[in-house]
C-alpha cells in the first residue's frame, strides 16, 4: 500500500511539473525546498487569496489591491486602498512573476513571499487585523478551510494550524501567477520577427542601448525578467525629505531598535516612507532606493514607481529622458543611482520605447 | 551590531571586533581615557573635470556629492573631514572652484591633502591661494597630525621638460604615460619633517595624510613614493604611526615595522589592482584583501569614502561603498597589523619591502 | 657546445607552448619584422584613441579608468554582459564605454580605430590565458 501511494506520489509530481512548464521568456520558477507546490495547496492558496474575511471590515482581501484584471495591481490607484478606504503609502506591485524576486516588497523588507503575505493582514492601512489570531480561528473553524489546510499540510489537530500554513499556501498560489510568452519573448526567443511592430523593434534597441533601460530591467539570451531585484535611488519624491535626512534616519533607526513594526510605519509614516530600503539595511548606499520592478505587462499596471506618482509610460520615460526628474529645474539629489543620467533620446526614441514596453503584455490564458 | 565594551576588548586581545557598522551610530571603543578617542571622515581622488563653459563631467560630480551628503550625516559628528588630494582632474581654476563648492556644503571642518592632479598646472598656485599650507602639522586628542606634499618630483622634469603647465599636468594626468615621473616628498620637507617631530614624545600616536602611498607598491602607475624609505626612516622611531593616502582608488592595507598604511577609496573612478597589468612588476601588501568591482554599469561602482575612529592612535577605517558591501579595517593588536574585519581568514602576514 | 645545449634548451621550451618547434619553409626575419612593425604601429594608434579626450564628448578618456588597458580583459570575449544583456564581443563592449562613461558616439565596429584600439589592448594583455566568458 504504501508503496502505491509513492507511485502515486511520484505521478502526481511529473503532472504538475507539465503543468507548471515555463511560458515562453522565463526560467524556472524558485520553488523552496520546504513549500513544495501542489495542485491541492495551490487551490488552498487562491482561496485564501481571495477570501475578504481576514480584514477587519470583511471586505478587503489580497485580491483586492492585486487585481487580476488589473495586472494583479490595483490601478488607477496611486497608493492601495485598504479597509474603510485609508490609504499606504505605496502603489501595489504586481503579484505576476513575484515568484522570481530576491526579495519582497518594495523595500525588500520579507526575503520571500511566505514573509511577505503575512504583513498586509495586520496592517492598519491594509486589512486591518490586530495580529493573525482571527485568521487561525477562522481557519481552523471552517469546516472546508480545515479540510483542505487537514489534506494539503499532512495536519491531524486543530491547534497544529497556523499562520506558517496560511504563508505557504498563499505563496505556492503566488508562484503559479506568472507570465511570460508576450510578443517580445516570441520575437526575441523564438525569432520571430513579425511579433513586434517595427516601431517596437527600434525601441527594444533603444532599449538596449542609448536608453540603459536593460541595466536594471535585465534581458539575457535564455529568458528576461526585466529586474535585477536590486535597489535604486532614482530620485522619485526623494526631496520631499531631503531637508531632513539625517533626523529621520535616526529616528527610524530608534525606532526598528524600540521595536516599531517596520510594515506599520512604512505604510503610515510618509516620510519613513521615502527611505525606501535604508529601513531594511541601515545602510547609506541604500537610502531613498527601491527594488527594480519587472516590466512584464507593465502597460497593465499604471500608475508607475513605489509611489505611484507617474501616471503614464510615456511620463516614465520622459523622466528617465530628464535624468530623473518629471519637471526641468526639479531638484536631483545626492543619493541618486549613478546609472541615472540624462539620455538624450528623441520624441521617436521615446515613442518607440513605449510601443516595446507595450509588447511585454502576456496573453491571458 | 555588536557594542563593544573595554571587556570583550580585552577578551579578543584587542581585535576590533565591529561587525555590521550602522552607519549613522558610530561605535565607539571604549578606552581608558575616552576622550582621547575621535572620529574623522575621509573623502578622495574626485577628480571634477571640466568639460566647458558651466560643464562638468556628471559622473564625477556625483561621486563627490554623494560623499559630501553621507558625511553630513554622519552623527555623532567628526571631528573633522581630511580630503585626500585630487579634487581637480586637470587641476584648472574651473575645476578647483567647482571642487571648492561641492566641498563647501559640508558642515564639518576640512582640512585638504595636496594631489598631482591638483598641482601640476601651476605647482600649487591656485591651489594653495584657496586652502593654505601645501604641508602641515597639528596636535589633536593626543595625536600628532602631519599633512605632506608627497607628489612632488625632481625639479629637471617639473621645471624644464614642458612647454607649459597644461602639457605637464597632461603628462602627470596620465596614470600610466611612460613619460610621467615617479613622486616623493624631497629633501626640504623631509627637513622639515625630521624637524617637526623633534618634540614630539615617541609614544605619541603619528598620523600622516599623503596622496601618494609612502611606499613603493607599483612604479608604473605611480603607486609609488621614490624616498619612501627615507620618510619612512624618520617615522618609524615612533610606537605608533598611521599612514593614510589617497590616489590609488582601491582599498590596500600594509604594516611595515611601526607605520601601519591605509588607502582610501576615490569617489571617481575605481582602479584596477596592479596584478591585472601582466607586463610590470608589483610589490602589492599581501595583506590587501582586493575590493571586486561590483557592477561597472553603476556609475559609482567601486568608489566611496570612509570614516576613520582613532582609538588610542590606531585607526579602524570604515569604508563607505556606493555599491560594495560596507568594509572595515581596523588594527588587530594580537598580530600588530591591520585586518579586514569580514577576511580575517583570508589574510595573509605582511611582507617586507619598502 | 654550450651552444648547441642552449638551443636544444630553448626548442624545448618553445615545443611547451606550441605544438611545432621547426617547420619547413619558415618566415624570414624580414617578414616577421615587417608583420611585427605593421601591428605595433596599429598598436600606437590604438593607444592614441585610448588617451584620446575627443573619442567621446566629456573629455573623459579610456585610459582614466583603464591604465595600460588594465581591467578590459580581452582574453575573456566573447563574454555575457549584463549591461547589454547578450554574449558581446570585445568592440562591442567598447562601444558601450564610449556610449556610456564617454558619452559619446559608438564607432562601426570595422572601424580602423576600433581595430587599432583592441590591438592596443590585446597587445597590454599579452601571454595571458584565453579565459572565454569568464567574469
Amino acid at each position: 500500500m504504501k508503496k502505491i501511494f509513492s507511485i502515486t506520489a511520484i505521478v502526481l509530481f511529473f503532472s504538475i511539473q507539465t503543468g507548471f512548464a515555463e511560458p515562453l521568456g522565463l526560467p524556472p520558477v524558485p520553488i523552496p525546498a520546504d513549500n513544495p507546490q501542489s495542485k491541492a495547496k495551490i487551490a488552498l492558496g487562491e482561496k485564501l487569496f481571495n477570501d475578504p474575511r481576514f480584514s477587519s471590515t470583511g471586505d478587503v482581501s489580497c485580491a483586492t489591491c492585486h487585481d487580476a484584471a488589473k495586472g494583479f495591481a490595483d490601478g488607477p490607484l496611486k497608493t492601495s486602498e485598504g479597509i474603510k478606504g485609508l490609504t499606504g503609502t505605496r502603489n501595489a506591485p504586481t503579484i505576476l512573476n513575484a515568484a522570481f524576486m530576491k526579495s519582497q516588497f518594495w523595500d525588500g523588507r520579507e526575503p520571500d513571499l511566505e514573509g511577505q503575505s503575512k504583513g498586509p493582514f495586520i496592517n492598519p492601512v491594509e486589512m486591518g487585523l490586530e495580529n493573525h489570531d482571527p485568521i487561525l480561528t477562522l481557519v481552523r473553524d471552517d469546516r472546508a478551510y480545515w479540510k483542505m489546510f487537514r489534506k494539503v499540510f499532512g495536519l491531524k489537530k486543530k491547534n497544529a494550524l497556523t499562520m506558517d500554513h496560511v504563508a505557504k499556501a498563499i505563496a505556492s498560489f503566488e508562484r503559479t501567477i506568472i507570465s511570460g510568452n508576450s510578443p517580445f519573448d516570441h520575437y526575441y526567443f523564438t525569432n520571430n520577427k513579425a511579433a513586434m511592430t517595427p516601431s517596437a523593434v527600434r525601441g527594444f534597441n533603444v532599449f538596449l542601448e542609448q536608453g540603459r533601460c536593460v541595466s536594471c530591467h535585465t534581458v539575457s539570451q535564455t529568458h528576461a525578467l526585466f529586474t535585477d531585484s536590486r535597489f535604486h535611488n532614482l530620485n522619485v519624491n526623494f526631496n520631499s525629505i531631503s531637508g531632513g535626512v539625517q533626523a529621520l534616519a535616526k529616528r527610524q533607526q530608534q525606532e526598528k531598535a524600540d521595536g516599531v513594526d517596520l510594515d506599520v510605519s512604512i505604510l503610515t509614516d510618509k516620510a519613513v516612507a521615502e527611505l525606501g530600503r535604508f529601513v531594511v539595511t541601515g545602510q547609506w548606499r541604500d537610502i531613498g532606493a527601491f527594488k527594480t520592478p519587472t516590466l512584464r505587462n507593465v502597460d497593465l499596471t499604471a500608475p508607475y514607481m513605489h509611489d505611484g506618482s507617474i501616471k503614464t509610460l510615456e511620463d516614465v520615460v520622459d523622466f528617465y529622458n530628464n535624468g530623473g526628474f518629471v519637471k526641468a529645474g526639479d531638484p536631483v539629489n545626492s543619493f541618486q543611482s549613478g546609472g541615472i543620467r540624462p539620455l538624450g533620446l528623441n520624441d521617436t526614441q521615446k515613442a518607440d520605447l513605449v510601443a516595446f514596453l507595450k509588447m511585454l503584455t502576456s496573453p491571458l490564458n | 551590531m555588536s557594542i563593544i565594551n573595554r571587556r570583550t576588548l580585552l577578551k579578543t586581545g584587542g581585535t576590533f571586533v565591529a561587525g555590521a557598522c550602522l552607519p549613522l551610530t558610530n561605535i565607539r571603543l571604549a578606552f581608558a581615557d575616552q576622550s582621547q578617542d575621535f572620529t574623522f571622515a575621509y573623502i578622495s581622488d574626485s577628480h571634477i573635470q571640466h568639460i566647458k563653459g558651466t560643464k562638468f563631467v556628471r559622473n564625477w560630480d556625483q561621486g563627490l556629492k554623494r560623499a559630501v551628503a553621507e558625511a553630513n550625516l554622519m552623527s555623532p559628528k567628526p571631528d573633522f573631514v581630511m580630503y585626500g588630494g585630487d579634487l581637480a582632474q586637470l587641476g584648472t581654476r574651473e575645476e578647483l572652484d567647482h571642487g571648492f563648492e561641492i566641498m563647501s556644503a559640508l558642515k564639518h571642518k576640512t582640512h585638504y591633502v595636496m594631489g598631482e592632479h591638483d598641482y601640476y598646472a601651476d605647482l600649487g598656485e591656485y591651489w594653495s591661494s584657496q586652502v593654505g599650507k601645501q604641508y602641515y602639522s597639528f596636535d589633536h586628542k593626543g595625536v600628532h597630525i602631519i599633512v605632506l606634499n608627497s607628489i612632488l618630483t625632481d625639479d629637471h622634469w617639473t621645471h624644464e621638460r614642458w612647454a607649459n603647465g597644461t602639457e605637464r599636468m597632461g603628462v602627470m594626468a596620465g596614470l600610466d604615460d611612460p613619460r610621467g615621473s615617479p613622486f616623493m616628498v624631497g629633501a626640504a620637507q623631509r627637513k622639515w619633517l625630521a624637524n617637526d617631530l623633534k618634540g614630539v614624545s615617541k609614544d605619541t600616536p603619528i598620523i600622516v595624510f599623503s596622496h601618494s602611498p609612502l611606499q613603493k607598491l607599483f612604479k608604473n602607475w605611480n603607486f609609488w613614493t621614490d624616498d619612501a624609505e627615507l620618510v619612512q626612516a624618520i617615522l618609524q622611531p615612533f610606537d605608533s604611526v598611521t599612514v593614510f593616502y589617497g590616489h590609488v582608488h582601491q582599498i590596500q592595507y600594509n604594516q611595515i615595522g611601526n607605520i601601519t598604511f591605509h588607502s582610501v577609496m576615490a569617489t571617481a573612478w575605481p582602479w584596477p589592482y596592479p596584478e591585472s597589468y601582466a607586463q610590470a612588476e608589483n610589490h602589492m601588501p599581501h595583506l590587501t584583501v582586493p575590493i571586486n568591482r561590483a557592477d561597472p554599469f553603476f556609475e559609482r561602482d567601486a568608489t566611496g569614502w570612509q570614516y576613520v575612529d582613532i582609538n588610542s592612535g590606531k585607526a579602524t577605517v570604515k569604508f563607505s561603498l556606493t555599491e560594495n558591501e560596507p568594509r572595515t579595517v581596523g588594527y588587530d593588536a594580537k598580530r600588530g597589523y591591520p585586518l579586514d574585519t569580514k577576511y580575517v581568514s583570508r589574510s595573509k602576514p605582511p611582507q617586507n619591502h619598502y | 657546445m654550450r651552444n648547441i645545449i642552449q638551443t636544444l634548451f630553448l626548442v624545448t621550451a618553445l615545443g611547451l607552448g606550441s605544438t611545432l618547434t621547426a617547420q619547413a619553409d619558415e618566415f624570414t626575419k624580414e617578414d616577421l619584422d615587417i608583420w611585427q612593425k605593421e601591428f605595433m604601429a596599429v598598436v600606437a594608434v590604438g593607444r592614441t584613441a585610448f588617451t584620446d579626450p575627443n573619442l567621446g564628448t566629456n573629455g573623459v578618456v579610456c585610459a582614466q579608468c583603464h591604465p595600460n588597458g588594465a581591467n578590459t580583459h580581452p582574453e575573456t570575449y566573447p563574454k555575457f554582459q549584463k549591461q547589454i544583456g547578450r554574449v558581446i564581443t570585445l568592440p562591442e563592449m567598447i562601444n558601450w564605454c564610449i556610449r556610456n562613461p564617454l558619452e559619446g558616439k559608438p564607432m562601426a565596429l570595422d572601424d580602423p580605430k576600433m581595430v587599432a584600439m583592441q590591438a592596443y589592448i590585446t597587445h597590454e594583455r599579452r601571454n595571458v590565458k584565453l579565459a572565454p566568458g569568464k567574469h
